[in-house]
């Protein structure tokens, strides 16, 4: 998998949540070799499905969203445009910020900021919310009305490139790099014969509110699950105790959302592997699809798996390529046979 | 002049590092130039007869350098600590790109995920001190290859049109000035014109000091951008001044009071002419004008500036239009100026 060359395609499309067609679209393409059936549902993710053959197979499905957090466009005041977010964004990276206003064809926009001379020093300690930023688009306010309508969504305007030597920095890395590494998983097992039938989402609206798995999930009725997700990297800024290094490999959930045999599972095969792997403890909600796929119809057994971000939600999401590697590895050693520890442990 | 104006503004130049923007613009104005230097403090001094002897009676002033970062220390993680250069409202710079020194490291500001920030923590803008640049390197000999205590980093990010007649560029302040001047330089010029381009405005106006004192002209105009606040919520005299209403001439600012007759005759050639101008609404700012004024035994001195929205932030927009009346208007004062010899 060359996860530069993917990963540069992917992160350049936009796809806010609600909005993911362009990079659905890239993520069907990036599929179909790989699998023997893929279709976009109603809600606008991607499912591929690769059959193992065999009579009742278990449903094993794996997941990453496809959609990124972004901004809509609420109303115009004096040309400048007022605007709310699209799931988590951090206030403190936006002003004069550069966006991308999804109209056709995109327009670019600044988030506006004030200069010094007409705040006080206290104003200039201050972070400002979201409520109280614009977009300056240089246009006046009829301009404004007609060509960039209230409801335009729009996204940071960065794509992925590579940050030293061994790092890949760009903007929607969560979770477009879980995707990317979905489709490590299938090359790696590509030609293997299988004991269930493998199924990939490539969910939408996850940042919102994860409406584009807990669609899909009712559809497909998976036996088990794993949410492929990234969590909080390192920084030099961060505690320790909450985030995972870079570069040390896959972290596995561990705690209510993750049924036991998988963390487990996951557990030994980086063992047997000798993957570095990492522990998260996570007390309750997991922050992943892994939410609600794990309370679809009547429960389906779920693992968290996730990849170290460093800059969660920013135009600079960071991650390691030799974690992309090491996910994908551990991805594909957790597939092989697992349809029989589930018939086993049924 | 436009087409100057973007390859200027996408050269790396921040105080005390002009030296690329320095070797492009000696290249430029070579072909017109009568005499062209570089003095001690990294100015550029180029000389340029015209249609009435005057020696060194006029100069034009644009500083080449602009506001960004310097390296001050890597951490043992290979992690850069650095400091701003120029004035830098640090609230812009959180989780933005830098190019690094002559290998053209990229770095990004970075700052921790929101979601790992307390409540209160996260009221406030972390303060200078805290910020890191992020470059990759997993530890200090890593980063030690690539960059070291010192190294200068600038902004990242190519010019490009932003809505009507807009630019959105990083270094507007003073790409735009030099631009002006660079395409002054070009043309049959009324009088003899000495052209000044200057390093480290940002830092101290320091090289006009040597500039000014070097060339003791009678007469100064410095070409320059000027802050625009013309942001909705932003009440009447507060937003200072606009983008697409004109050059902005100025009577005074926080650094100086300009000679009253330059101010009056470069008002004059605007209306006569139907130039849009403007003043500044507010007291505030200065630039290498408020040195020049003080050289030597005194230089009447006159700024003429184009209205720029998030001033020394990467994503700086000006009016195009209002670049072109700069030009137009200080070719008239040349004009006007030679009239009087």
């Amino acid at each position: 998998m060359n996860y530069d060359k993917v990963l540069a395609r992917l992160c350049a499309l936009p796809g806010p949540s609600g909005f993911e067609g362009p990079v659905a679209e890239a993520a069907e393409e990036l599929l179909r070799p790989l699998v023997d059936q893929v279709s976009v549902d109603r809600m606008g993710s991607v499912v591929g499905v690769r059959r193992c053959g065999r009579d009742n197979a278990k449903k094993l499905l794996l997941d990453a969203h496809l959609d990124e957090i972004g901004f809509v466009i609420t109303g115009h005041e004096e040309g400048f445009l007022r605007f709310a977010p699209l799931g988590g964004v951090d206030p403190r990276m936006l002003p004069d910020r550069e966006l991308t206003l999804l109209t056709d064809p995109p327009r670019m926009g600044v988030v506006a900021c004030l200069p010094p001379h007409i705040q006080t020093r206290e104003d200039m300690d201050k972070s400002q919310s979201i409520k109280e930023l614009y977009i300056d688009v240089g246009l006046s306010q009829e301009e404004a009305e007609r060509l960039i309508p209230v409801g335009t969504p729009a996204v940071y305007r960065t794509g992925c490139a590579p940050l030293g030597e061994e790092l890949l920095c760009g903007k929607a890395l969560d979770d477009r790099a879980c995707f990317a590494v979905l489709l490590d998983a299938l090359e790696r097992l590509s030609g293997e014969e299988l004991d269930v039938d493998l199924y990939i989402l490539g969910s939408t609206q996850e940042e919102t509110h994860s409406t584009g798995a807990i669609t899909a999930a009712y559809g497909i009725v998976p036996d088990l699950c794993a949410a492929v997700d990234v969590t909080h990297g390192d920084s030099p800024d961060a505690s320790k105790d909450k985030t995972f290094p870079l570069g040390k490999g896959p972290v596995i959930g561990v705690g209510p959302n993750c049924t036991r045999w998988l963390s487990t599972r996951l557990e030994h095969k980086a063992k047997e592997l000798d993957l570095p792997c990492q522990v998260e403890v996570m007390a309750g909600h997991s922050g992943t699809n892994g939410w609600p796929l794990q309370v679809s119809r009547e429960g389906v057994a779920t693992a968290v798996l996730s990849l170290p971000l460093r800059y969660m939600h920013t135009p600079i999401e960071t991650v390691h390529r030799r974690d992309l590697e090491d996910t994908a590895a551990l991805l594909a050693a957790f597939v092989r046979g697992i349809g029989k520890e589930a018939e086993d442990r049924a | 002049m436009l087409d100057l104006l973007n390859q200027l503004c996408a050269l790396d130049g921040v105080s005390g590092d002009e030296d690329r923007v320095r070797a492009f613009i000696r290249k430029k104005a070579r072909p017109w130039a009568h005499s062209i230097r570089t003095d001690a403090l990294g100015n550029l001094i180029v000389f340029k007869r015209g249609g009435k002897p005057a020696e060194n009676k006029v100069m034009l002033c644009a500083h080449m350098d602009e506001v960004g970062v310097i390296v001050t220390k890597i951490t043992d993680e290979g992690v850069l600590k650095f400091d701003f250069v120029g004035g830098v409202d640090r609230r812009v710079a959180m989780g933005k790109s830098v190019v690094l020194g002559d290998n053209r490291v990229p770095g990004i500001i970075g700052l921790k995920a929101i979601h790992l920030v307390s409540r209160e923590e996260e009221k406030q803008v972390p303060k200078t001190d805290s910020l890191y640049i992020d470059i990759g390197a997993g530890n200090r000999e890593a980063a030690q290859a690539l960059v070291q205590p010192g190294t200068y980093g600038a902004f990242a990010g190519a010019p490009e049109a932003l809505g009507s007649n807009l630019l959105k560029a990083k270094a507007i302040d003073d790409r735009v000035g030099c631009a002006v001047m660079l395409e002054l330089l070009k043309e049959d010029l009324p009088l003899d014109v000495t052209f000044a381009f200057t390093a480290q405005e940002e830092v101290g106006t320091r090289g006009a000091f040597g500039a000014a004192f070097s060339v003791t002209p009678e007469i100064a105009l410095v070409l320059e951008t000027t802050t625009a606040a013309d942001l909705p919520g932003v009440e009447g005299h507060r937003r200072v001044c606009a983008p697409g209403k004109g050059p902005v001439i100025s009577y005074m600012d926080g650094a100086a009071i300009y000679d009253r007759s330059l101010f009056e005759t470069l008002r004059d050639l605007a209306e006569e002419y139907q130039i849009p101008w403007q003043t500044k609404e507010y007291i505030s700012g200065g630039n290498d004008a408020r040195t020049i004024q003080r050289t030597r035994a005194g230089v009447r001195v006159a700024a003429l500036s184009a209205a720029v929205r998030y001033l020394h932030a990467p994503a700086s927009v000006g009016s195009t239009t209002d670049f072109q009346d700069m030009l137009r208007l200080t070719r008239l004062f040349l004009e006007r100026v030679a009239e009087g010899l």
